[in-house]
């Protein structure tokens, strides 16, 4: 329910609906018969935020308690901003239409390093203060969670507690925690001492940070008895962790609006560039049994017909055969269909295959991710031309005309040869095409290209990397098209700025606390979205604070150096990584953990165990 | 295989849910409700629903019409009670019942729009205004058709027009033209008379009661 004051405007805003409420399953409580009022705060739109899986876990999570409330916040688009702006109305609780600056808890989700400025607009559209320490009362409680938090360094100084790793144990413990200090009326600074001491919570206004004169990070010191190291939580057992059976379904179209069940977190493949893979180890798997009741749940509930079933590689999931096998009978009996994103096509049985449709409705994809062989050595990514021309020329036989390749620029050690590689991949994949000789007649095919630029993340092998600036990739773009001979392949290109600035965020410290204040507030938001980017307004921004971009991204970092993140734990231990790094550059690959294990020391958060490994201790 | 017609409330919050977005949020409920529902055949199978009228983003509709298809025997109760045990806020199934009247048959809609103004003055100024402007037969207007945009009368497309001002707000009674062929919007005609008078509304309710035939008898 929206705050009535908006009713007249609510025409006059695009979709009205990200702003009413009311959707199906959405929870709506008595507020006097809660202790905490908790909103959870996704800084994008509402058709973002609703297709995140991360929210509706935890939105059921907190229901699930009878002494809290969680309502949904998501950043309002300009217009409707506007209006709030000038008619005196602040951020409210999707479900009560309640004011959140009077809510016990505001919970950020941090996806994505370019929804920073969202994050202060939202606090500013609360009617809040922007940094923590002008928040002087116990609540509300600024939390973040979210792969970003394994760098909270950069928006340290807006939030409280940033939790790294998994968010479903210890966010019930951090509402136990601020109950009980609540009715003790506690401050704000004990409450923040307590929380400090538990299993992944991260306190950065505990932490004092000191710099070389190269400004580089000198150390960083934990004060009123904070860790030392913060480990991120992990949580050991998915089958009995908890996991909603209701979705909110949203009027409106949204990204994703399916039932969407995790089949395991981790991913046994540590490609060098995927940060995902290397912040969720380790691997922890749910059983099919589990999955499938899930799904049931959720489609009888919402009235789905879809369901995603959702990892970071589906393929390797252990059983997944039995699962579909299972599951086909009662989803072709309701007409649900089940996709399978991020799937392999290569090792997954063919009349599965043709029974799932799962091909041909998302299109059928591959991840190359490097033109050459001695690139994918050098990222880790083991598929090889073979089988990338083996499955494509099984897709032509079975009648497809349509491939999509994923590709990266800006690779460690990349060159000319490794971008016409790319070119030179797409046009094998065309030849596969005319070789087969029961293609459609009169049929083209037609092969696109997507290219991202890496951006060099923490707690990956490529954190002490250089990334391109924005010219060279430009540079190489243009090069990758004059490779390109025939218009039965198209690229399709990245804006090179939005990755510059997610990379200056991504290894960013403290010192940017300032900079995207500023850039906030000569009015930077929605980065993310190409038609909001600014990049004069932050190149302002970065020149009157008197910080140099370029000093994080540029630059080749020595492995002795003290990064930002070096007191946030995710078990992926340094020397780990640092080896992951020397052998990126040597081109030697590291098999995937089903084959052996490398030993990242991401077991050790499990208790010595790692599913793949069994009980073993590396 | 039988065609059963849902006719159903939407007022508060589902007033923001657009005719595109009803298809999907009804689709759902009907699934929900584990209508054993008829699907057409095919690579792609989907449920038959067909909203004979759809109804513009932000009105109020008392009675709506919904028709779909199912398969094998359920009760109109049975429907009425499922449906209802699954649908979000504001949406509300009031009558279950065999379709009666042909789709086409739809000719004309009622509508009662209350027109809030700043002042009591104004209120009684448009309430006589537009009045005496619909019986004087022609008020011109831009309307986007599937051919382009053009003028049209819309004074040809009222059969009916009441206003009374009580304080602040204007009620108005109508029936406009609906269906296929041609239908105008109520929306529209507000507008349309706000922009003779240079007059601005504080807020409006538009709310469609009933759909009519030509004749003017219920559409069931
Ligand atoms: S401990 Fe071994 S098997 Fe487990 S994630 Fe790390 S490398 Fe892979």
């Amino acid at each position: 329910m929206y705050p009535k004051k908006l009713e007249k405007f609510l025409l006059k805003v695009q979709k009205p609906g990200r702003y009413t409420g009311g959707e199906l399953n959405s929870v709506v409580k008595d507020k006097s018969k809660v202790d905490i009022r908790y909103a959870f705060c996704f800084p994008d739109t509402y058709e973002i935020g609703m297709s995140h899986l991360g929210m509706k876990i935890l939105y059921s999570l907190v229901n699930a308690r009878e002494d809290a409330w969680c309502e949904r916040v998501f950043a309002p688009w300009t217009d409707m901003e506007a209006v709030m702006r000038e008619n005196d109305i602040l951020l409210y609780g999707l479900e009560s239409g309640d004011e959140i600056r009077n809510f016990d808890i505001l919970g950020f989700t941090m996806q994505y390093e370019l929804s920073y400025t969202n994050v202060l607009n939202m606090l500013d559209l609360a009617g809040l203060p922007l940094r923590s320490k002008d928040r002087t009362s116990l609540t509300p409680v600024v939390i973040a969670g979210g792969a970003c938090v394994c760098n909270a360094e950069p928006m340290a100084e807006f939030f409280d507690i940033t939790l790294p790793g998994d968010g479903e144990e210890v966010t019930n413990e951090l509402i136990d925690l601020l109950k009980e200090y609540k009715a003790k009326g506690a401050s704000k600074q004990e409450f923040l001492q307590a929380a400090a001491q538990i299993k992944g919570v991260y306190v950065p206004s505990l932490y004092e940070v000191e710099y070389n004169e190269d400004n580089t990070v000198k150390s960083v010191n934990p004060t009123c008895g904070a860790p030392e190291k913060v480990e991120k939580r992990n949580v050991a057992d998915l089958d009995s962790m908890f996991s909603p059976s209701e979705f909110v379904v949203p009027f409106l179209e949204v990204v994703h609006d399916r039932t969407t069940v995790e089949i395991f977190r981790g991913c046994i493949r540590g490609c060098r560039f995927c940060q995902a893979g290397f912040l969720n180890r380790p691997l922890r798997r749910k059983s099919p049994e589990v999955v499938e009741a899930q799904c049931k749940a959720i489609c009888d509930s919402t009235g789905y017909d879809e369901i995603s079933l959702c990892s970071l590689s589906t393929s390797d999931y252990k059983g997944l055969e039995k699962l579909i096998t299972n599951m086909l009978p009662w989803t072709i009996e309701e007409k649900i269909n089940i996709a399978l994103p991020s799937l392999r096509a290569d090792n997954f049985p063919k009349e599965l295959m043709e029974k799932l449709n799962a091909v041909r409705r998302s299109g059928l994809t591959f991840a190359p991710e490097a033109g050459t062989q001695r690139l994918r050595d050098v990222i880790n990514k083991n598929i090889t031309e073979k089988e990338v021309l083996t499955t494509a020329a099984q897709a032509f036989s079975g009648g497809w005309t349509a491939v999509k390749l994923y590709f990266m620029i800006g690779l460690p050690t990349e060159t000319e040869e490794d971008i016409e590689g790319i070119a030179n991949l797409a046009q094998a994949v065309v030849d596969e095409y005319y070789k087969n000789p029961d293609k459609p007649k009169g049929k083209s095919v037609s092969v696109s290209i997507s290219v991202a630029s890496l951006v060099p993340k923490p707690f990956t092998p490529f954190q002490w990397e250089p990334q391109d600036k924005p010219d060279v990739l430009i540079e190489k773009q243009n090069y990758l098209v004059s490779c390109v001979k025939t218009r039965k392949v198209n690229v399709s290109r990245h804006v090179p700025w939005t990755s510059f600035l997610e990379g200056v965020f991504a290894r960013g410290d403290r010192r940017l606390a300032d900079v995207i204040e500023t850039a906030w507030r000569k009015g930077c938001k929605f980065d993310g979205w190409a038609e909001c980017l600014k990049p004069d307004m932050w190149e302002e921004s970065f020149a009157e604070n008197g910080i140099d971009p370029y000093f994080y991204t540029a630059r080749r970092r020595e492995y002795d150096e003290i990064l930002p993140w070096d007191h946030m734990d995710y078990g992926v231990t340094k020397k780990f990584l640092v080896n992951e790094n020397k052998k990126a550059h040597k081109g030697e690959t590291t098999a995937c953990c089903r084959e052996k294990c490398a030993g990242c020391g991401a077991n050790k958060l499990n208790g010595g165990v790692c599913d793949e490994i069994g009980k073993t201790v590396v | 295989m039988k065609s059963v017609r849902l006719w159903f409330k939407k007022d508060g919050l589902a007033v923001y849910i657009s005719h595109l977005d009803m298809n999907r949020c009804m689709t759902r409920a009907v699934r929900r409700a584990e209508i054993p529902l008829w699907y057409t055949e095919g690579f792609n199978p989907h449920p038959y629903m067909t909203f004979l009228m759809p109804l513009p983003l932000g009105q109020v509709g008392m009675r709506e019409p919904l028709d779909i298809r199912i398969e094998g025997e359920m009760s109109f109760g049975e429907i009425k009670k499922r449906l209802n045990a699954v649908m979000p806020e504001g949406i509300e199934i009031i009558d279950v019942a065999k379709p009666e009247c042909k789709p086409n048959a739809i000719a004309a809609a009622e509508y009662e729009i209350i027109a809030e103004f700043a002042n009591e003055g104004e209120a009684q100024g448009f309430a006589l205004g537009a009045a005496s402007l619909i019986e004087g037969g022609v008020l011109n207007a831009e309307k986007r058709s599937k051919r382009g945009i053009k003028t049209v009368n819309l004074c040809e497309m009222v059969r009916k027009f009441e206003a009374e001002a009580k304080g602040n707000e204007v009620f108005i009674t109508t029936i406009l033209a609906a269906g296929n062929t041609v239908n105008l919007n109520a929306e529209l005609l507000l507008s349309a008379l706000l922009s003779q008078f240079g007059a601005e509304t504080e807020n409006t309710v538009i709310v469609r009661t009933k759909l009519l035939q030509e004749n003017l008898s219920i559409f069931e």
